[in-house]
């Protein structure tokens, strides 16, 4: 990956009462060398990779379960991604389905926290057999 | 440890292999590498006509250029994987995993590199979102360094 | 005013193609745009649409297309394209195609593309696209008036029309060489047949792969792509200016599906990358038969291709097949048939596939002269051609109608 930038989407789960205003004035306040845009979800920011690593520390230290984090391979307002240029870019609806899906995942990430760490890995769903089936079927005449 | 992740820009995964002190390959990272240089100007991603040759080394010349372009970049992620997280048949894949194709190659490529791979079903409740958060963590877990 | 082109597409960035896609719309003055659809709304898409392909790409196409037919974004045209050699992405092109022109006025194109694919390959496809948009009023022209000349500069041939009061009063075509040397030349026989002087002549139209040399030379009033004059020119000289029709213009370079309404064209493909595919085809093969080829359709009509069966559509090997028959004691009818008939299967299988074949189905372009081939497009579609009279002029008549309109 380039040295030069990093830059992140952070994303505020549906759940969380953070606001995206709240978020941006939050991560302003950890470093001067950071760019920051507001979106709807949260928002983007944008630094060198020593920046990124102390801003994303405190955001998950602050945010902890409630906001989630990826790179982003544009730069931030890059013309060749931007949503006034040509409309939507296709990895758009990708993020607005995972955004939906983060409640479930937030929660999860809460209970192991405190420490409910058991889960059950449910078994497979066979079809039925041709045996069955023809029972069945013919249990219907 | 490098975890390649599957859908390869996948939030939910990038955000919880990072969370769980592991490092995600994703095709968020190759993009970038594409994007930042400024030697190439074919927007939006400065994907090259050679790009798409070098994809020609996982999948055939009778296979749909999107499928080698895709490959070109997601296929050395997969070859410098230690490991890797699968989610099943997830309702979302649009932008870099849009091609079901590519997908399915680089699924098979994976396990074909006989290295350590979790696949997890993409949950639809609180229980299920626990088995896959779950899940991760472990497998994560027991991968050391 | 920038035409905004909706692109619905598959795999373009990861095939390095998008930015030929975008530099070709731009040069001819449009802008390649997205429809805004949301992730529910995709989900929605598929249920009313019934097709759900498993690439989410070509899923999140359909949402596209439904969010065109639905108004809830504003677009001039649609380009349709995906990659080449995928089965799934070919059969939602179609469909998508078919669904835009059965729920939308806008003018559609398609085009499974190559990492190859070039800006240049698209240009007349994005022109044409942009033409019937930006010169709608222009294009529902159905007279000439005054007196005007089209000059249709093809690959193989170069030809002139010259109209005066909606009449052909002048005609010539040559085989094409030097672009403004063929031009004049038919342009001079024209005028010497109509008994006019050059001073005379109000406006010019060009088309054709000479268009722009020929438009700045001639200082033509109207310089424009084969597709939309070719059309105007197809439906005048059948006189079947109102309602549909599908127009196969099979050229010497590459060959033309249209399908019109009002002569106006909505649907159109262009193929190009096979000379097997081509007038060349039969060029070649009456060279090798030693017969001219004015003389290859008649040989066709008495023949049976049946007899004749190539095992081959490229024009080396199928011609080499053609030959061996021959020697096997195959009549020259029998060849010449099987030779027209190999031309109109892959014009049906490559460009009719692409294309809503409706009727009348007007073959035109200097191919329509052999009745051969049009006997063998009759018998591949089930339905008999119209050839007007002078079918070989279309583009150059074309030109001539569509110029009167800046008088």
């Amino acid at each position: 990956m380039s040295e030069a930038r990093i830059t992140r989407i952070l994303m505020i789960s549906p759940d969380s009462s953070v606001t995206s205003d709240q978020l941006v004035r939050k991560v302003h306040t950890i470093d001067d060398g950071l760019s920051v845009k507001e979106t709807c979800y949260g928002c983007l920011i944008e630094s060198d990779e020593k920046t990124m690593s102390k801003v994303m520390a405190v955001v998950r230290e602050t945010y902890h379960n409630e906001v989630f984090s990826k790179v982003r391979g544009f730069p931030m307002g890059d013309p060749r991604r931007c949503r006034a240029q040509h409309g939507t870019r296709p990895g758009y609806s990708q993020l607005e389905a995972e955004w939906e899906c983060l409640p479930l995942i937030q929660s999860a990430l809460d209970d192991i926290d405190a420490g409910n760490t058991e889960y059950t890995v449910p078994e497979e769903k066979k079809p039925l057999s041709v045996r069955q089936m023809k029972e069945i079927s013919e249990a219907f005449r | 440890m490098k975890i390649f992740i599957d859908p390869p820009n996948s939030m939910i995964l990038f955000d919880l292999v990072e969370r769980f002190g592991h490092e995600p390959l994703s095709t968020m990272a190759v993009i970038q590498e594409k994007v930042d240089n400024i030697e190439v100007d074919m927007p939006p991603m400065n994907v090259t006509l050679d790009d798409v040759v070098k994809g020609l080394k996982y999948a055939g010349v009778e296979v749909p250029s999107g499928v080698r372009g895709r490959m070109a970049l997601w296929g050395p992620m997969i070859e410098a994987a230690d490991a890797a997280i699968i989610i099943d048949e997830p309702p979302f894949s649009f932008g870099c995993v849009g091609c079901d194709r590519s997908n399915e190659l680089a699924k098979y490529l994976l396990k074909r590199r006989k290295i350590p791979c979790l696949t997890v079903k993409y949950p639809s409740n609180e229980e299920e979102a626990k088995t896959m958060v779950g899940q991760i963590k472990d497998f994560l877990g027991g991968l050391g360094e | 005013m920038t035409i905004r082109i909706a692109e619905l597409s598959c795999g373009t960035e990861y095939s390095g193609v998008q930015f030929e896609i975008e530099s070709a719309a731009r040069s001819v003055g449009a802008k390649i745009v997205y429809p805004d659809v949301s992730y529910d709304q995709v989900k929605e898409a598929l249920d009313r649409f019934g097709f759900t392909p498993k690439s989410p790409q070509l899923q999140l196409m359909i949402a596209r297309a439904i969010s065109l037919a639905d108004g809830k974004y504003d677009a001039d045209a649609v380009f349709i394209t995906t990659c080449f050699r995928c089965a799934e992405a070919a059969l939602v092109r179609n469909e998508l195609r078919r669904f835009i022109q059965e729920n939308t006025r806008l003018p559609v194109v398609t085009y499974s593309f190559t990492e190859r694919l070039k800006a240049s390959q698209l240009l007349t496809r994005m022109e044409a696209l942009v033409t019937i948009v930006s010169r709608k009023e222009l294009l529902a022209r159905e007279r000439q008036t005054g007196l005007t000349a089209g000059l249709d500069s093809g690959s193989s041939t170069t030809k002139c029309v010259i109209m005066e009061n909606n009449k052909i009063i002048g005609k010539a075509w040559t085989t094409s060489g030097d672009v403004v040397q063929s031009a004049t030349q038919v342009l001079n026989e024209a005028m010497e047949m109509a008994g006019v002087e050059l001073k005379q002549i109000e406006a010019f139209g060009t088309t054709g792969y000479g268009r722009f040399t020929l438009g700045d030379h001639f200082k033509a009033k109207l310089v424009q792509e084969e597709l939309t004059v070719n059309s105007k020119g197809a439906v005048w000289l059948a006189n079947r200016q109102k309602g549909e029709a599908t127009i196969i213009d099979i050229g010497g370079m590459d060959n033309k599906a249209i399908t019109v309404r009002d002569g106006v064209p909505d649907n159109f493909t262009m193929g190009g990358i096979c000379a097997g595919a081509s007038g060349r085809f039969l060029e070649m093969t009456a060279k090798r038969l030693k017969v001219p080829i004015d003389q290859l359709g008649d040989y066709a009509v008495k023949g049976n291709w049946v007899n004749a069966k190539m095992n081959s559509y490229c024009s080396v090997f199928g011609i080499q097949d053609l030959v061996t028959t021959l020697g096997a004691g195959k009549t020259f009818e029998d060849v010449a048939a099987a030779a027209c008939h190999s031309v109109a299967e892959q014009v049906y299988e490559q460009q009719l596939q692409e294309v809503d074949v409706r009727r009348p189905i007007i073959q035109v372009g200097g191919t329509s002269l052999n009745k051969g081939l049009v006997k063998a497009i009759g018998e591949v579609l089930g339905d008999e051609p119209i050839v007007p009279a002078d079918s070989q002029y279309i583009g150059a008549v074309g030109g001539a109608l569509l110029s009167s309109g800046f008088l």
